[in-house]
């Protein structure tokens, strides 16, 4: 099939020093996105979801196990080269904070364009094809202020895409928005998934946003739990999760 | 409950309230420090060079004054930023309005005490340290100085409770004004930059208008008198304001505007973090301008008229020792000292007076200070007039014969033959002949001059010593040597140094304190800016380049203007200073390396806010 861009085998993440409580927040956790694809985390909270993704986006290392994203293994890289690393191959959404406020939306969606140091003349085409796909060319020269919670997120997608990312990774980002804001910023990334290719894996607890991916893997107490599927409709596909969810709640009573 | 409630606010807040609570007992310690001098009239009056000094105080406290006084309000305003969401969140949960306000009050005026008690501590305690370690450095005794003095005391406690009570109640206002709603999303509300237009226009060019009044009085002081300090002291400081709140922000949007440059790593971050901090601290880096000025103002008088000693001495003697038949201990010392110049003169003792050999004279004329004018001050010249034979000097008055001394010469002898040497002796000149006809003791006058007289004070100090005990003078007897004109200027402008070090050490902390205050007073907000960049891959030495730069621009603009102000400004002291401007690099090269150290400490200490570092 299509070559992988996450690949994550038997990670465990243990908090705590050694001696003290230790516990664990991920305990062998394996799976694999391949390119092209829209995944979902989900899980109830405390289960690791954060930390989950904290150790894919290199923010944070994992105690045991490996990470390879894009065919580089994560877990050998040094300070410098996972901030390069992050800059260059990955897109982050986060549930607030994305935007700076001093800077426009546009200078927010150049930077990480300009902090490869691509030159000014080629930026501006860049950013104004991302706008466009997100539908934001209208307020590009606002101040992330002066917009919507739902434009800022699109706009985070923007800026998380536009230097062509090998995986973009969602953390809640429709956490803070209504419904009617969450479901434009989903629309808009399932379009970039079918449309351009891009992988995307979403971290979400909100069973209508899951509904959203093509697979959702749900995670318990650091451990995968299960693996669901889209087969068919949108609608079937949120009520499966619901179902999932319920479970998920039981056998954890 | 509430009370409790809002103790426990108050811990979680520690850092932001230790910045605050530095600022503010530094600032009332200077307040103090510049009090201690200031307020100490029979000092002053009895140590200073300046004749209207009094009045150079009076002024300097007006200023120091208004800066204070701004600097306690934006610190409490700091405060109410502080507490603002936490007190919303209060009233949401039903507390009452009174209460909170209260409360505030409260807060404001407890804060305001326990500075002032820390203040007026460190006050006196850095006034001691200063005071005494600027004494001994400059070898300046006086017992007049006080570093606890109860006058400046009293006026420090009166000043800052005035201005807690003042601010307790604008924060008080304040928070009336306001609705729960605005308190609770406080912290949301970005710093709006406010838009400009043909005001800002006229403003720009009045601020240029009024900097080059105050630029022209001050060179014009010698005529203007105390009205030329008054006018500097209006137009300069709201000038270098209304500069600040209208050029600067002009330059840094044009910065801005450049693309290329904007687009080029993390610029576009660190420009715009320059426009917003330039936009909010426009008054802060007025004041800070201001400050520099008066610091390093105060530093460079207090070194030009150490220099001016120097000048002075050297401008009243061109050697630098006179000796009449060195011993084998004075020859020694002699030989110990670089001469650039060296003249030697034969002459003999006898009954009649004492001859000097006119071909010596003739052949090696000593050089003499040209007085004419006082552009010539410190000039010399050869003397330029025949010498004739059988011209005598000092002797009984009625018993002058021979041709008139010309009057080159006769400053020259004067030089040659110090008075205390051979009391009031007859000296003639004489040709060869007649020098050969005399009988007598044969003796030398030698004069030396090395270029380096400050270099070898102790020298001259053991050969003034030696000359005394060999022309059996008492050791307490004046003699008119270099030396001794040397220590008696020193001791004539000890006490405008030491105050001018004393001022400019005070204004140069008060710079510091009020600039990192305020960088660090809004550090917290951009914390979570720095966060967001190290997410999506930003380097650290990046960011830490970029913090560089923007608080270098900062700290650029006021130093430019700052010393700009410095340079005009000294030409007020060129009724009292013979080159104000010697050596004028050196204060200011001084000034520039404890600012860049500063700018340092800055850099780092924002850093550590924004940016703490892992594990
Ligand atoms: N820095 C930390 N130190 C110690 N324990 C932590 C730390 N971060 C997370 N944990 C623990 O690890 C477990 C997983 O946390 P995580 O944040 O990944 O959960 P989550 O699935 O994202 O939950 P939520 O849906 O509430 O966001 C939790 O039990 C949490 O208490
Ligand atoms: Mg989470």
């Amino acid at each position: 099939m299509k070559t992988p861009v996450v690949e994550v085998s038997n990670v465990k993440k243990v908090y705590g020093k050694a001696g003290e409580n230790q516990s664990y927040a991920l305990n062998g956790v394996s799976f694999t996105i391949h390119e092209g694809e829209f995944v979902g985390i989900m899980g109830p909270s405390g289960s690791g979801k954060t930390t989950l993704l904290n150790v894919i986006s290199t923010l944070d290392q994992a105690t045991e196990g490996m990470v390879r994203i894009a065919g580089s293994d994560i877990t050998k890289m040094k300070q410098g080269a996972l901030s390069d690393f992050r800059s260059q191959k990955l897109g982050f959404i986060f549930q607030d904070f994305n935007l700076l406020e001093n800077l426009t939306i546009y200078e927010n969606i150049a930077l990480p364009l300009s902090l490869q140091g691509v030159t000014s003349r080629q930026i501006g085409p860049k950013v104004q094809k991302v706008a466009e796909t997100l539908g934001i060319t209208a307020i590009l020269h606002k101040n992330p202020a002066e917009v919507s919670g739902g434009q800022k997120q699109r706009c985070a997608a923007a800026r998380a895409l536009v230097h062509e990312p090998a995986i973009i990774l969602g953390d809640e980002p429709t956490g803070a928005l209504d419904s009617k804001n969450a479901t434009s910023l989903l629309t808009a990334m399932t379009n970039l998934n079918q449309e351009h290719g891009v992988s995307i894996m979403l971290v979400t607890h909100d069973a209508y946003s899951a509904s959203y991916c093509e697979r959702i893997l749900f995670i318990q107490d650091g451990e995968m739990y299960k693996e669901i599927h889209r087969q068919s409709s949108r609608e079937d596909f949120y009520r499966e999760i619901l179902d999932v969810l319920a479970d998920l709640g039981t056998t954890k009573a | 409950m509430l009370f409790k409630l809002s103790m426990s606010g108050l811990r979680s807040k520690y850092k932001d309230y230790i910045v605050l609570l530095a600022g503010l007992v530094m600032s009332i310690s200077i307040f103090y420090m510049f009090q201690t001098l200031a307020m100490n009239k029979a000092f002053i009056e009895a140590n200073a060079m300046i004749g209207p000094i009094q009045f150079v105080f009076y002024a300097g406290s007006v200023l120091l004054s208004i800066v204070t006084f701004f600097y306690i309000l934006y610190a409490n305003s700091f405060l109410l930023s502080l507490r603002q969401k936490e007190f919303g969140m209060y009233m949401t949960l039903g507390a009452r309005k009174n209460k909170i306000t209260r409360l505030m009050f409260m807060e404001t005026v407890v804060i305001g005490l326990i500075s002032l008690v820390i203040g007026i501590a460190v006050g006196v305690g850095l006034a001691q340290v200063i005071g005494s370690m600027l004494m001994k450095e400059l070898e300046f005794n006086s017992d007049g100085y006080h570093a606890l003095y109860l006058p400046s005391l009293i006026v420090t406690a009166i000043f800052f409770t005035a201005l807690f009570l003042i601010s307790a109640i604008m924060n008080t206002i304040k928070m009336l004004r306001v609705t729960v709603l605005q308190l609770v999303h406080a912290d949301v509300q970005t710093d709006k930059i406010a838009k400009r237009g043909k005001k800002t226009v006229f403003a720009a060019i009045l601020s240029i208008i009024l900097l080059l009044i105050g630029y022209a009085s001050m060179i014009f002081m010698t005529y203007l008198q105390q009205l030329g300090v008054i006018i500097a002291l209006i137009t300069i400081t709201s000038g270098t304001y209304l500069l600040f709140m209208t050029f600067l922000p002009l330059i840094i949007l044009a910065m801005k505007r450049n693309k290329k440059r904007i687009e080029k790593g993390l610029n576009a971050f660190t420009y715009a973090q320059l426009n917003f901090r330039i936009n909010s601290l426009t008054k802060v880096l007025a004041t800070v301008t201001m400050l520099i000025a008066l610091s390093a103002g105060s530093i460079t008088a207090g070194m030009s008229f150490k220099n001016n000693i120097m000048i002075m001495v050297d401008g009243a003697d061109y050697y630098d020792v006179t000796l009449h038949n060195p011993t084998k201990a004075e020859k020694e010392l002699l030989a110990s000292i670089p001469f650039t110049e060296q003249k030697e003169y034969r002459y003999k003792v006898s009954d009649k007076g004492i001859y000097y050999l006119k071909d010596d004279l003739m052949n090696h004329p000593p050089r003499i200070m040209i007085r004419a004018s006082k552009e010539d001050f410190g000039k010399t010249k050869v003397p330029d007039a025949e010498l004739p034979t059988g011209a005598e000097i000092r002797g009984e008055k009625n018993d002058k014969h021979g041709p008139q001394m010309p009057n080159d010469w006769y400053e020259a002898m004067e030089m040659i033959q110090p008075y205390y040497v051979y009391k009031g002796e007859r000296v003639i000149i004489a040709d060869q002949q007649m020098y050969d006809r005399v009988q007598g003791k044969e003796g030398v006058a030698l004069l030396g001059k090395s270029d380096q007289f400050d270099a070898h004070l102790s020298t001259w100090k053991q050969i003034d010593a030696m000359q005394k005990s060999k022309l059996k003078l008492t050791s307490d007897q004046y003699i008119n040597t270099k030396y001794s004109n040397y220590t008696s200027f020193r001791a004539f402008s000890a006490g405008t140094v030491y105050m001018g070090f004393f001022l400019g050490i005070a204004f140069l902390a008060m710079m510091a304190s009020c600039l990192m205050f305020k960088i660090l007073t809004g550090a917290s907000k951009d914390i979570h800016r720095y966060e967001m960049l190290r997410k999506i891959g930003v380097r650290r030495e990046l960011l830490m380049k970029s913090m560089y730069k923007e608080l270098f621009y900062v700290f650029l603009f006021p130093a430019i203007i700052g010393i700009i102000h410095v340079l005009i400004g000294m030409e007020m002291f060129s009724f009292i200073l013979v080159h104000p401007y010697f050596r004028v690099w050196l204060p200011i090269l001084i000034f520039l390396v404890i600012y860049a150290v500063y700018y340092f400490i800055t850099v780092q200490l924002y850093r550590g806010i924004v940016m703490p570092r892992k594990k």
